[in-house]
């Protein structure tokens, strides 16, 4: 018995040592935890800064239209506004740890972008003078009821804007306190990433359900997702059952900035893709794990190839009029966006989390 | 030779093993039954989608309440005791109670399906036929049963570490050490071993490995010299894969499971120290009397067990990629595949052609298991047209467009995107419309 004892040892040794000699040289280990510091660093904390930023300046710019209703601190709160709705496109894809559900709160982009507004409990909330920033209806606060109150609608001018502020005296009050409401709940989030989220984020360096790149992961494909499924293809009327075009479906309809947003979003996406920051940067990201595993390099070719179809699909997009309009009058550009990024989602969703060996669910797998 | 048929199951033995067994597999059903309970999963399973993807054959089986599947799972727990201590026709109850409930809850929604979830349904229904008469309090020395139960548990664990490792000597498993390659690399992280998974060589060396060990460690449990180095083998080995993989209770099952392949006396000896097996019985060991038909049982249960697995002989194309007799054969931890599924239901009155969002429906495991294999496809398909012809659409065609990923190779369609899938129906016979994986 020792003797086989011995020789077991001796041939695990063996096998050890050759491998250790053999392939010192070819490793194939990718550093997951300089690409989440990447993300950590480059991307999500600078995102939620800037829209900590743009938020507390739209915020400047309400109370002084609240104190003063002038046709000019209207332009300038309106201005702040597309300013601070478009620092959110990103960094509304990082919905975990601090910005995701917890207890009764959604995760931060549905609790501050929630759209369609609807304009019923507005309406009521103006009327009665009762809101609630902390209930369910996420539907009635955050960045679009923002822009219901200061838009009123792209068919509306300015002065009937101000008009609306003349005859109903709350809609001063609801418009500082969905500002208000929207800058403390992107704070929280921050100052939790300040606070130690960071390095709990760049400590859960495996491809588990609770690690971070799984988490990153998912977020970033539902992001993806939305795009398609909510900004596109929802408005153009194209889920079962819709049996005609949905044209105030589209996100930022009141001001009608549906484009520039979905243009920023999109870019935002391919930003996470490729590491790299709003500034250009171009750090270490999923698009280099992919180069680092099998059948990855094959997938970023096919990948950059439908998102260039992609991105020229996007610029076919007229800039005038507002997609809502476009969507009754000729949809065509924008439903060949929506195909091409129907095209583009197996490539970032089962294809991407398949070669990255990423979990997404909690459930057991099948035992070996 | 039905003669020797019956001398071979009719030979006494020793009943220590399945004493013993009674007591692992019970203790690990509890353990499994909780386990299942605390991670909140009833709930995630089973009472929060929307939808559940039946089992053919078994579309009847419909999810009971949440308070219903809590009182289930507790009556599991109840069972399992049953089944470690009971005597007489308790625990033969208590062994039918606990494959009832096991297996309903599995047939709730295939989405789970799971090989050991079918091996733990299977023992407990094995168990259910066990001799009634032998307990873990009576004089473990004394006791005697007929070599087939026994046996026939053996055979059954002896089949499942066998075809598992049949199943792995296919191109991509042992030349392309694929899907290991693959999975691997991502626990570089891992104390200790970790970076063992990031050298080139380790997914080969695994995935060999892990097709010997499925292949023969029985037959090293089984003979005597070899048994203890086999059983460290089977500890490291689940263990390992345990930490690897997202496999849940599986490993334990299997560590506990493997025991039987033990001697009498070590048996025994384990009864012994666990304070059972010494006292005198208190009531008289009803005489059974084994009708032979039991033995044809055994014969019938085996062939089918044998023979079930290699079904997917009968049909055309490549199993990996069509899944058609792939479930209920011990394939396991085989192959990484993915798909992205985009359903398009159509208003034959009016020619309008909506997109479904999956998730409004089905959870992200539901998602993640029907984007790869047809039959879930289908069926998903059927649901889909019964949901928007309630709505209000009339006649509704629905097709789908499926990119599935198999061992990290370039996506492609796997069925034909232009069928109706509501005018195809499940069954046994190949489906016609899957695009066949060329390579």
């Amino acid at each position: 018995m020792k003797r086989i004892v011995l020789l077991a040892i001796f041939i695990s040794l063996g096998i050890w040592a050759c491998t250790d000699t053999e392939n010192g040289g070819s490793d194939t280990s990718f550093d997951r935890g300089a690409m989440l510091r990447n993300y950590a660093d480059n991307l999500i904390l600078p995102a939620y800064e800037d829209a900590l930023n743009a938020t507390q300046m739209l915020n400047v710019s309400l109370q002084v239209f609240a104190a003063d209703q002038s046709l000019q601190n209207l332009k300038q709160a309106q201005n702040a506004w597309t300013q601070a709705y478009g620092t959110w496109m990103y960094a509304n894809a990082y919905n975990f740890g601090p910005a995701g559900e917890q207890g009764f709160n959604k995760s931060l982009n549905e609790e501050i972008a929630t759209f369609p507004v609807s304009t019923i409990k507005v309406e009521n909330a103006l009327i009665s003078g009762q809101f609630d920033m902390n209930d369910f209806n996420r539907d009635a606060r955050g960045f679009l009821t923002l822009e219901y109150l200061l838009f009123a609608g792209i068919e509306y001018s300015d002065a009937e804007v101000l008009q609306l502020f003349v005859n109903q005296p709350n809609r001063k009050a609801l418009l500082t306190a969905c500002g208000e409401n929207i800058e403390s709940r992107i704070n929280g989030v921050l100052q939790a990433w300040q606070t130690g989220y960071k390095e709990i984020f760049t400590s859960r360096q495996g491809s588990d359900v609770g690690s971070s790149t799984s988490q990153l992961y998912n977020e970033f494909v539902k992001s993806f997702e939305t795009n398609k499924n909510i900004k596109v293809e929802l408005p153009l009327g194209r889920r079962p059952g819709q049996t005609q075009v949905a044209p105030q479906l589209v996100e930022a309809y009141y001001s009608g900035k549906s484009l520039e947003f979905l243009k920023m979003h999109l870019r935002a996406i391919e930003d996470i893709y490729h590491g790299r920051s709003k500034s250009g940067a171009d750090g270490i990201g999923f698009r280099e794990h992919l180069d680092a595993v099998v059948g990855g390099p094959e997938l970023v070719a096919s990948t950059l190839a439908q998102w260039a179809s992609v991105i020229e699909a996007l610029q076919g997009v007229p800039t005038s009029p507002a997609l809502s309009t476009q969507i009754i009058e000729n949809p065509s550009a924008l439903e060949s966006l929506r195909e091409e990024l129907q095209r583009h989602t197996r490539f970032f969703k089962s294809d991407m989390s398949s070669v990255l060996g990423i979990a997404i669910t909690f459930s057991s797998g099948d035992g070996d | 030779m039905l003669d020797s048929l019956h001398r071979f199951c009719n030979k006494k033995i020793s009943a220590a093993p399945l004493i013993s067994f009674r007591l692992i597999f019970g203790a690990l059903m509890i353990f499994s039954t909780i386990r299942f309970m605390w991670l909140g999963w009833i709930e995630d399973h089973y009472t929060t989608p929307m939808f559940h993807f039946k089992y053919f054959g078994f579309e009847w089986v419909e999810a009971c309440s949440t308070t219903c599947l809590y009182a289930i799972h507790v009556g599991m727990i109840f069972a399992a005791l049953g089944v470690m201590f009971a005597h007489g026709m308790l625990y033969r109850l208590s062994a039918l109670a606990l494959f009832l409930g096991f297996t309903y809850t599995e047939l709730i929604d295939l989405t789970y399906y799971l090989n050991h979830y079918y091996f733990v349904s299977l023992i407990c229904l094995l168990l259910v036929f066990m001799p009634a008469n032998v307990s873990p309090f009576f004089e473990v020395d004394q006791q005697q049963i007929r070599r087939a139960t026994l046996f026939i548990i053996q055979a059954q664990i002896a089949i499942l570490y066998v075809y598992a490792g049949l199943a792995k000597i296919n191109h991509d498993w042992l030349i392309e050490a694929l899907p290991l390659k693959i999975w691997l690399p991502a626990h570089d992280k891992l104390p200790l071993i970790g970076p063992l998974f990031s050298w080139d060589i380790t997914p080969y060396l695994f995935s060999w490995a892990g097709m010997l060990y499925d292949s023969f460690i029985v037959f090293f449990l089984l003979y005597k010299p070899t048994r203890v180095w086999a059983y460290v083998t089977v500890i490291i080995f689940h263990s390992l894969t345990g930490i690897l993989f997202q496999i849940g209770v599986f490993p334990v099952v299997m560590m506990g499971a493997a025991t039987i392949f033990f001697s009498d006396e070590w048996h025994t000896r384990l009864i012994k120290k666990l304070n059972f097996g010494v006292q005198k019985p208190w009531l008289e060991s009803p005489k059974l009397q084994f009708p032979r038909v039991f033995n044809y049982f055994l014969v019938l249960y085996l062939a089918f067990q044998l023979l079930f697995p290699w079904r997917y002989l009968l049909y055309p194309g490549n199993l990996f990629w069509t899944e058609e007799g792939y479930r209920f054969s011990w394939r396991v931890m085989l192959m990484e595949k993915a798909g992205t599924a985009t359903f398009y239901v159509k208003d034959t009155a009016t020619g309008r052609e909506g997109i479904v969002v999956n998730n409004e429906f089905l959870n992200a495991h539901q998602e993640k298991q029907m984007a790869m294999q047809p039959d879930m496809i289908l069926q998903f398909a059927h649901f889909l047209g019964r949901h928007y012809e309630a709505k209000g659409l009339l006649k509704p065609e629905v097709r789908a467009e499926v990119y599935v990923t198999l061992n990290a190779r370039p996506s492609r369609l796997l069925i034909d995107p232009h069928r109706n899938l509501l005018n195809e129906k499940d069954s046994f016979k190949p489906k016609d419309w899957i695009i066949h994986y060329e390579d």
